[in-house]
């Protein structure tokens, strides 16, 4: 809810969109993976999460309204349900499109005591970016975290399905320039993993 | 139902004084047994508790094998707490007092307190536990959260951000009764709001029940936003009229202008929800078009007069020539829609009166409309045939949700379209349109164990899916039809199909339909297209219409404009100006329903009494009056003087209303004999 409406504002509110009016854009395996998920539970409402995870890996990473729309429409949930289950959680990525590679930094008390903050603004100097912003390139986005649960190895950052630490100046220069060279998004293949985990073997597409 | 006895008890203990209540009720629905009070915002006996707002804590304790009480260390929220056996409960300890400030400190932190230009200031449930519960001032001096005000979701629903203290009513009542899922919680802690999918439009038929369970003026209604403080506004006890479930609402009306509708608690009609239409569908009371002076047609223009000389104008058109006839509208009272017919018969010898619009007429059978609205939610399995309920009968559409919703009942959809039932329906039949007669059979087929191929390929559903849907009816299933099934062809052939399949029901659409059939308007020889195409033709002589706008009623606007003009004398008795208005040769004015006594019938036979709210506008009276005034004239006698004699001389001609007068019938209304 960015802009404020004044008062008495004509109404003039966009109606949500129809079924047909929809761009669907899941993948065949997509479709095939959530088709095996909604087996697993007694009622589609509780396929809404492990469908948002889907939906992360086939939008790139990022949960916009089509996307949201989307899993609604395929669970036959209302979309207003499954946009208030995504903003909830923060692994999902609903405020705005990440980059390639999100640095989750902890900045909770142990990694805290250990440096995070350092770590922070050395990160703010060398890639111009702090809590919530992402790289012109649409390389990075850096985001502090709340406790990762590994304080034995604080300072800590989380990058995809990897933790990294304890880390200082240096291995964070080795980390950027190894995740500069990774192929695809680390954002979008921590949201596969997700995915596989919830399948059976037999379901996962081959 | 279970006798009473048979229901399983637990004694608690309430403020000292020992209960006994069902096992399992929540505490917070005990304690009012007793008359204590439990403050609450979240809970609302129609959903589901939450505990969202912790406004109801109690102290809650279990007696010892000693005697003595054990208390649990921490307060209770009455609201999900069951009763068991042995509970001790305090409402009122210094704890309790203590608790409960905390949680309206908390509360009131986010909270803009900008009650003095509050919707709800004054019957604002935050305000008043506050008053009551809450701490005298705040220790909070960091700044508050500001967040957009005056957002407007809908046409009729403006959301003020700020104001909301996360209760989830809104939310749940859209989940829970309306089924909608319109609203939801995007975020969560502080930042937590009720919103729309990307504060799109809200489109329920129902948002504006929203407003009402809001326990703050989070959720406001944009026609009422700023128009009035609720203790300037005086209120009284109302009946929608805008469709023929006659919901019960309160009308807020301020120097006799209607201000705003809410929703009246009848338990046999509309619990207490309205829908949209009616809620927010009274503009007309208001209209700058109202009728207010008797006119007469001279030469080309339509001149004031007085009641004296338009009757005159009347009894000479219609009493020349009993080649007369009348169309109804759909919001006449019982005694405006008996004096008519009364004038018509014995005044004008005429009975070619007729109030319905349908294709084909409703079949005279009042057993159509007696299973009651309400006893729907007790039908084991419902089919719901060729109705788009949730836009003809959206109350109705409620009880059906809840019947599924709340006792597991299951429901049958038929319809040649997608419809809002659909979304719990267990089966939906989507048939070819213009196929009902064939599906209604095939159904009955299917009960009695025949095939139905053939009538699986005329329709469109598959046989199995009728035998499946045959499966779940027995003579206890609820077979919801409106009139919308007589616009389609082969619709009394359908009826008399299911008719034997379960309890059938063929509501009525217009409030007070079913009232004119009661009564006998429509017993004529002529149907209402048959009235309006003699008109055209040139073949009656005067045509009166009561309360009705035929261009909005019939689709056949040439034929309905040709009537109009060709008709040599026109009656337009209404209280606002209409389409029929340039072609009159005498209008009456009338009251709205609102503005004069009167009793209506709804879709299930339940006749409820209507008392004026409003004064009537200028001289406009209403219609019995008039008809009764006219009569006099004709022949001489004793006049009616209220409505509840009305009623009475009605009782006495038409058995089903007998004792059903205005003043005979209680507030909630009473089924017909
Ligand atoms: S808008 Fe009103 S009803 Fe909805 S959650 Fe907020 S306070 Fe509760
Ligand atoms: S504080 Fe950083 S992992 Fe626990
Ligand atoms: S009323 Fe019990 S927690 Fe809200």
């Amino acid at each position: 809810m960015s802009e404020l409406v004044q008062l008495g504002a004509p109404h003039d509110r966009p109606r949500p969109p129809r079924a047909d009016e929809l761009n669907l854009r899941f993948s065949e395996q997509g479709i095939h993976e959530l088709e095996a998920l909604k087996t697993h539970y007694p009622d589609l409402k509780s396929c809404i999460l492990p469908g948002l995870w889907i939906a992360q890996r086939e939008y790139g990473g990022f949960l916009d309204g089509a996307a949201i729309a989307e899993v609604a429409h395929r669970l036959n949930r209302s979309y207003a349900e499954v946009e208030g289950v995504a903003t909830f959680y923060t692994m999902y990525n609903t405020a705005h499109k990440p980059g390639k590679h999100k640095l989750e930094l902890c900045t909770c008390l142990s990694c805290h005591l250990c440096g995070s903050y350092r770590l922070r603004d050395y990160i703010k100097s060398k890639l111009g970016i702090s809590h919530g912003e992402t790289t012109e390139d649409g390389l990075f986005t850096m985001e502090e975290v709340e406790c990762l649960d590994a304080c034995d190895r604080a300072p800590l950052m989380q990058v995809g399905d990897q933790y990294y630490g304890p880390l200082d100046e240096a291995k964070l220069d080795a980390l950027i320039d190894q995740l500069r060279n990774t192929e695809g998004s680390t954002v979008v293949k921590m949201a596969d993993e997700i995915v596989q985990v919830h399948l059976r073997d037999v379901e996962r597409h081959k | 139902m279970a006798a009473a006895t048979q229901i399983e008890t637990v004694t608690i203990t309430v403020n000292d004084l020992e209960l006994t209540v069902p096992k399992g009720e929540l505490i917070v629905e005990s304690v009012k047994r007793l008359g204590f009070e439990i403050p609450i915002f979240c809970y609302h006996p129609r959903m589901k508790p939450v505990g969202m707002c912790r406004m109801c804590i109690v102290e809650v304790g279990f007696k010892q094998p000693d005697g003595s009480v054990r208390k649990m260390p921490k307060p209770q929220a009455a609201c999900t707490l069951p009763a068991s056996e042995g509970m001790v409960v305090y409402t009122d300890t210094e704890a309790v007092h203590r608790d409960r400030k905390g949680v309206l400190e908390f509360l009131l932190v986010n909270h803009p307190l900008d009650c003095p230009i509050c919707d709800r200031g004054g019957e604002c449930p935050l305000q008043n536990n506050t008053l009551f519960y809450g701490p005298s001032t705040s220790r909070y001096v960091e700044i508050k959260r500001h967040l957009p005000k005056a957002y407007p979701l809908s046409k009729y629903v403006t959301l003020d951000l700020e104001r909301c203290i996360q209760c989830g009513r809104c939310v749940r009542f859209t989940e829970e009764i309306s089924g909608d899922s319109q609203l939801a919680f995007r975020f969560r802690g502080a930042n937590m709001q009720p919103s729309t999918f990307g504060l799109m439009e809200f489109e329920s038929k129902f948002s504006g029940n929203v407003i009402e369970i809001c326990p703050v003026g989070a959720l406001t209604s944009s026609k009422y936003r700023f128009r009035a403080r609720p203790w300037d506004l005086q209120t009284r006890p109302a009946i929608c009229t805008n469709c023929s479930n006659g919901c019960n609402v309160w009308m807020d009306y301020r120097v006799d202008k209607v201000v705003r509708i809410n929703g009246r608690t009848n338990e046999a009609i509309n619990e207490e929800w309205t829908c949209d239409r009616g809620k927010f569908g009274h503009d007309f009371y208001n209209s700058p078009d109202r009728l207010n002076v008797p006119l007469v047609r001279r030469g080309t223009a339509l001149v004031e007069t007085n009641w004296s000389e338009a009757y005159s104008d009347c009894i000479r058109a219609f009493t020349s020539s009993t080649n007369t006839a009348g169309l109804g509208g759909n919001a006449n009272s019982n005694e405006d829609l008996f004096a008519w017919k009364k004038l018509f018969n014995e005044g004008f010898k005429s009975n070619e009166l007729d109030y319905n619009w349908t294709k084909v007429a409703p079949i005279a059978d009042p057993t159509h409309a007696k299973p009651s609205i309400a006893s729907i939610e007790d039908a084991p399995s419902i089919l719901v045939f060729g109705s788009s309920l949730a836009d003809e009968l959206p109350i109705v559409f409620l009880r059906v949700r809840k019947a599924w919703f709340k006792n597991g009942a299951k429901v049958i959809v038929a319809h040649d379209q997608a419809t809002d039932a659909d979304s719990f329906a267990e089966l939906v039949l989507n048939y070819q349109p213009g196929t009902e007669a064939t599906l209604a059979q095939a159904l009955a087929d299917a009960k009695a164990g025949k095939s139905v191929e053939a009538a699986a390929k005329l329709t469109g559903v598959p046989a199995e899916k009728i035998a499946a849907a045959a499966a779940h009816l027995t003579s206890s299933t609820a077979i919801i039809t409106s009139h919308e099934l007589l616009n389609r062809p082969g619709a009394h052939d359908a009826l008399g199909a299911l008719k034997g399949l379960g309890e059938l029901r063929n509501y009525a659409l217009n409030a007070n339909d079913q009232g004119a059939a009661e009564i006998g308007i429509g017993t004529g020889t002529k149907r209402s297209a048959q009235i309006l195409a003699d008109a055209r033709d040139g073949k009656l002589d005067a045509l009166w219409l009561l309360g009705v706008d035929p261009f909005e009623v019939c689709e056949d606007h040439d034929l309905v404009q040709a009537a109009l003009e060709n008709v040599a004398f026109l009656v337009v008795q209404a209280h606002t100006k209409n389409g029929a208005f340039p072609y009159a040769s005498v209008v009456l004015p009338m009251t709205a329903p609102a503005e004069a006594d009167g009793t209506y019938t709804n879709a299930d036979r339940h006749i409820q009494r209507f008392g004026a709210v409003l004064p009537a506008k200028g001289e406009a009276k209403p219609a019995w009056k008039a008809f009764s005034e006219i009569s006099l004239r004709l022949k001489p006698g004793r006049p009616w003087f209220n409505a509840d004699e009305v009623g009475r001389a009605l009782g006495a001609e038409v058995a089903a209303f007998a004792n059903h007068s205005f003043n005979q019938l209680p507030t909630e209304g009473l089924p017909l004999v």
